[in-house]
């Protein structure tokens, strides 16, 4: 039945979070955000790179981040994003349903 | 939303960069992963691979990422077409079915409207065509009919038909009226004249044929804004009296006779032997002025004196003559109200100094302008109503089509309630899942049309046969251009949607519960299912009451009596006058001639005649004016131009003294034989033979000579006391174009080479034109019965075929829908019959609503056609009977195989699976 947009990580939606609270701390290039994501989880988080790039082209159309053209340490042409001011909202409501989702979770867990 | 729908539009324009730069984007992310796994100790080779696993399917992700972008609606609609081929491959009868009878109503439709196009709508072909306008006038009918008909206008070369109430209407003008007009004239920037010359003897380089004619004024292809395909038009200097002598050919005429424009131009041709100079030739797709024409020759108008004689000297002095007809050109900014406001009085003027009594001042004709753009009207006002009435029956025609279509899907809407259900539950948009029914939908249509097309290059083809086989001197210039082809496209597309929709709102109705437990439709699908049965028998019974009316129409004029023979006689025409013979002579040519064509073996006799029968009173001289018998003044009596054995060669009884024969010759005494009625009306028991016939206008007596059986004056339409004939011999009267009749052993076609030969021998000079058989000839004067009784018998068998179709579809799937409650009526013991009868009270019972609906509808609509019909009332009671005892059996045979099926429920298996 068709092709839906994958989502490999555990937690539905997680990875528009993850993407735009790297983001909220530095303008990155996609390599750089999987990176990001990867070092600060310990390596527990593997996102599925590829999956990376339909993320934040579906970010950059609702107007959540902005790609400009920029170059990279290595010296070579990448598109850097940044979080734009609708973007950093958008993070907050996704971090509060996180927050309400693990809570849940833990409580069961925990009963 | 608008804004994201104007960022996706402006992504969609740079798509291609956008696209580039993504793929950069990912490429330098695997870059760069490699780097650091290669930093990490992996070598060169393993780092890429191990990149790219992690990367995943490069290619698919950035189809993915471009697709958040794009709207689905391209992808998607290729995939429902996808869908949509493999859907119709699964049901190959089905998709046959529905397109074959797309394809059928399409094709239909298609013709139709290309003929309408050609005839209705299309303009001339010529630079310029709106500016152009017709001159006509019109003039009130006499008062009382018996009086004698008082009108300025004394003689006529041309038609008259009739206009608004009563009035006469003509294009004929006498000449002084053209100068007239033409003389500074403020709201023209040309004024054209034309006449038609029918046909002449054209020979080339000693070849003779009959070529039709056009005499036109210098003025004539300026004003159309033609210009040659080679040399030069005829212009104002050619057409004086005394001027050379100058031809223009049509395009097919330079080709067939000189082997192309070029070879054409400076060479002599003869035109009823006098010699003419080619001077140009017309461009291929101009036929002149009448749609309805195919003219080979143009001559400049004044050429006729050289042409016809003495009789066209006495037509350009005489101002109550009619013979030249005009178009205008409209000066810039100039309408036709105003040119018509302009005009009028000075028409006026002039026409009231030819009038010489208080009588024809009383009614003289007043000038109208009519709009020239599409030529002259003749063709329009013959057929457009045919067209009208033959484009209502393929509109039902694909309408009923359309509706079976919609009543098959819904049929099959009930199979693929699971998977639309299925599709519902998982999550597809409705409006997605209508969309795709749509494109299924669409697809049939469009194939269906693209059939149609081919059905239609047939159509055409033969419809244009059919419509010129009505008159010689006729043609279609019918084709499938752009316009049409346009047009049968937006048809395909709405007939797809038209009848896809509806089975695909109800396809997708959101009660998916019940569908998911057992896969049975409800209600209302079945409700609009009898609702579209009800509508194609309702459509096809009203084509069923079409076809009957025509087919009687065809019966009637077939059983009409003629009174002479129909079969094994061939007819052809021969001019000598045209090709130089002369008083007397031309009647011993012709005597003669008919004596060689008598010695053919296998031809029994041999005569000829003014015209065929058929076409008495329309072709040939005519002679008329008061018959006397003594005192006493014959009324209705029509006079015939025979020639030796005519009432043999035809088979009409002599029933006292003789037939006209080798003896009556120009010089001899004239003689006449009398049909029966005749005689009895005006000497009742005597006997006629030897009395005498006094034609005044001729000056001469004719002695009676015999008696002859009745016969059908003229065409078989002709309701007038048309049994009343009086032969007289051709010879007599100074023949010119003469009409042979042999009559022959076997097929009459079979002689026509023999024909050709003899004639030939006799002069090489003279074409032999028109050569048909006798039952040819008289169809062809009703041939738009037959093409109507034809197509209309075509159409209905469709119609009803269709509608069966439906009903049988609908009554399967009825039947598989109560299978359950048949098997439990069954198990309680209902018997087979009972369970037959149940369904086909279903089936009368739809037949009879939709007799109900449309017998008031056939009513109301016959009459529409009742100036088609001939001895048939419009509401004739045996064809509404006939067509409804047809179209009720249809339904019976239709409903029997469900209804049967029904009866042989198992009752064990039908209850198990319920």
């Amino acid at each position: 039945m068709g092709r839906k947009a994958q989502k490999n990580d555990s937690l539905p939606g997680s990875l528009d979070m993850l993407i735009l609270r790297t983001l909220s701390r530095r303008d990155l290039h996609g390599y750089g955000i999987v990176q990001f994501i990867q070092q600060s989880s310990d390596n527990e988080l593997l996102v599925e790179e590829g999956s990376l790039y339909p993320a934040l082209q579906r970010l950059e159309l609702n107007r959540w981040i902005e790609g400009v053209w920029g170059v990279t340490s290595s010296n070579r042409r990448a598109r850097i994003y940044k979080i734009t001011a609708a973007g950093r909202k958008q993070l907050a409501v996704e971090t509060r349903k996180y927050a309400k989702l693990t809570l849940a979770i833990a409580r069961v867990m925990g009963a | 939303m608008t804004d994201m729908l104007i960022r996706r539009l402006r992504y969609w324009m740079g798509s291609a960069r956008r696209s580039e730069a993504l793929r950069e984007e990912m490429e330098l992310h695997l870059a760069e992963k490699e780097a650091e796994l290669e930093a990490d100790g992996m070598t060169a080779e393993r780092a890429r691979a191990e990149a790219r696993r992690r990367f995943g399917n490069f290619g698919r992700k950035h189809e993915e990422s471009r697709e958040i972008w794009m709207t689905r609606f391209w992808p998607e609609l290729a995939q429902d077409v996808r869908y949509g081929i493999r859907t119709m491959i699964a049901n190959k009868a089905f998709s046959a079915l529905a397109v074959l009878s797309l394809a059928l109503g399409i094709g239909a439709n298609t013709t139709i409207y290309s003929l309408m196009e050609s005839i209705l709508l299309r303009s001339l072909p010529v630079a310029d065509p709106e500016p152009l306008v017709v001159l006509n006038w019109h003039s009130r009918p006499p008062q009382n009919a018996s009086k004698e008909w008082v009108h300025v206008m004394h003689g006529v070369q041309g038609m008259a038909w009739p206009g608004d109430k009563g009035a006469m209407v003509s294009g004929m003008f006498p000449y002084a009226a053209f100068e007239t007009l033409r003389a500074e004239n403020p709201v023209f920037s040309t004024l054209f004249g034309y006449f038609n010359g029918l046909h002449h003897n054209l020979a080339v380089r000693g070849q003779a044929t009959i070529a039709s004619t056009e005499y036109v004024t210098g003025e004539y292809f300026r004003g159309l804004t033609v210009s040659p395909a080679a040399g030069r038009l005829i212009d104002s200097d050619d057409d004086r009296p005394g001027a050379a002598p100058v031809a223009v050919i049509s395009f097919a005429a330079s080709q067939n006779r000189f082997g192309g424009p070029p070879s054409a131009i400076g060479q002599s041709i003869l035109v009823d032997n006098i010699p003419f100079t080619v001077i140009g030739v017309a461009p291929p797709e101009f036929f002149g002025v009448d749609p309805a024409a195919a003219l080979d020759l143009y001559l400049p108008l004044h050429t006729n004196l050289l042409v016809d004689g003495a009789e066209a000297a006495r037509m350009y002095p005489d101002g109550n003559f009619y013979w030249i007809e005009m178009m205008g050109r409209l000066r810039p900014g100039v309408s036709m109200a105003q040119a018509q406001a302009a005009l009028a009085p000075r028409f006026h003027q002039w026409v009231a100094t030819t009038a010489t009594t208080g009588g024809e001042r009383a009614k003289l004709p007043a000038l109208m302008l009519n709009p020239g753009a599409a030529g002259l009207g003749s063709l329009r006002r013959q057929y457009s109503k045919p067209l009208y009435v033959l484009l209502t029956m393929v509109g039902l025609i694909l309408a009923i089509a359309c509706a079976n279509i919609a009543n098959l899907l819904l049929a099959r809407a009930a199979a693929r309630r699971r998977e639309m259900a299925i599709r519902l539950s998982l999550g597809a948009g409705r409006f997605r899942v209508v969309r795709q029914l749509l494109t299924e939908s669409v697809m049939l249509a469009s194939l269906g049309g693209a059939f149609g097309v081919l059905f239609a290059i047939w159509g055409v083809r033969a419809l244009t046969l059919l419509f010129s086989r009505a008159q010689e001197n006729f043609t279609l210039h019918a084709e499938l251009n752009w316009y049409v082809l346009g047009l049968t496209a937006a048809l395909s597309v709405v007939c797809g949607l038209l009848f896809g929709l509806a089975p695909a709102i109800q396809a997708t109705r959101p009660d998916v519960m019940p569908a998911l437990k057992n896969g049975r439709g409800g209600g209302p699908r079945r409700r609009a299912q009898h609702v579209l049965v009800v509508a194609q028998i309702a459509g096809s019974f009203l084509i069923l009451v079409a076809a009957g009316l025509f087919v009687r129409t065809l019966n009637n004029l077939h059983s009409v009596q003629l009174g002479y023979a129909r079969e094994n006689i061939l007819l052809f025409s021969v001019n000598a006058r045209q090709a130089g013979h002369r008083d007397p002579e031309i009647a011993s040519f012709y005597a003669d001639l008919r004596k060689r064509f008598e010695s053919i073996p296998g031809v029994s006799s041999a005569t000829f005649s003014q015209s065929s029968i058929i076409h008495a009173g329309l072709a040939g001289r005519t002679i008329m004016g008061t018959m006397k018998i003594g005192a006493v003044t014959m009324h209705g009596a029509r006079v015939m131009g025979a020639g030796p054995r005519f009432l043999t060669t035809m088979q009409i009884p002599i029933l006292a003294g003789r037939e006209i024969d080798d003896r009556d010759q120009p010089g001899s005494r004239a003689v006449a034989v009398i049909s029966e009625r005749l005689a009895r009306t005006y000497f009742e028991n005597e006997n006629p033979v030897g009395r005498r016939i006094t034609l005044p206008d001729e000056k001469r007596d004719l002695e009676i000579a015999g008696v002859s059986g009745n016969v059908r004056y003229g065409g078989l339409k002709n309701e007038e006391e048309s049994a009343m004939t009086v032969f007289v011999a051709v010879s007599q009267f100074s023949p010119d174009r003469v009409t042979y009749a042999l009559r022959t052993a076997g097929d009459p076609l079979r002689f026509v080479q023999s024909v050709h030969e003899i004639a030939r021998e006799a002069d090489s000079r003279i074409p032999v034109t028109n050569v048909v058989t006798q039952a040819a000839e008289i169809d062809r004067t009703i041939s738009r019965e037959i093409t109507f009784a034809k197509l209309c018998t075509g159409f209905a068998v469709l119609a009803l075929l269709m509608a069966c179709v439906g009903l049988y579809g609908t009554m399967s799937y009825n039947v598989a829908r109560q299978a359950g409650e048949i098997g439990i009526r069954m198990a309680l013991g209902a018997q087979r019959g009972a369970v037959v009868w149940m369904v086909l009270r279903r089936v009368l019972l739809l037949a009879a609503v939709g007799l109900a609906i449309s017998v008031p509808a056939a009513l109301v609509a016959s009459r529409l056609v009742k100036s088609f019909l001939f001895e048939t009332r419009p509401n004739d009671p045996g064809t509404l009977a006939l067509a409804g005892v047809v179209l009720v059996s249809a339904a019976i045979l239709a409903g029997y195989a469900p209804a049967r099926r029904a009866s042989r429920i198992d009752p064990l298996s039908a209850l198990r699976q319920e």
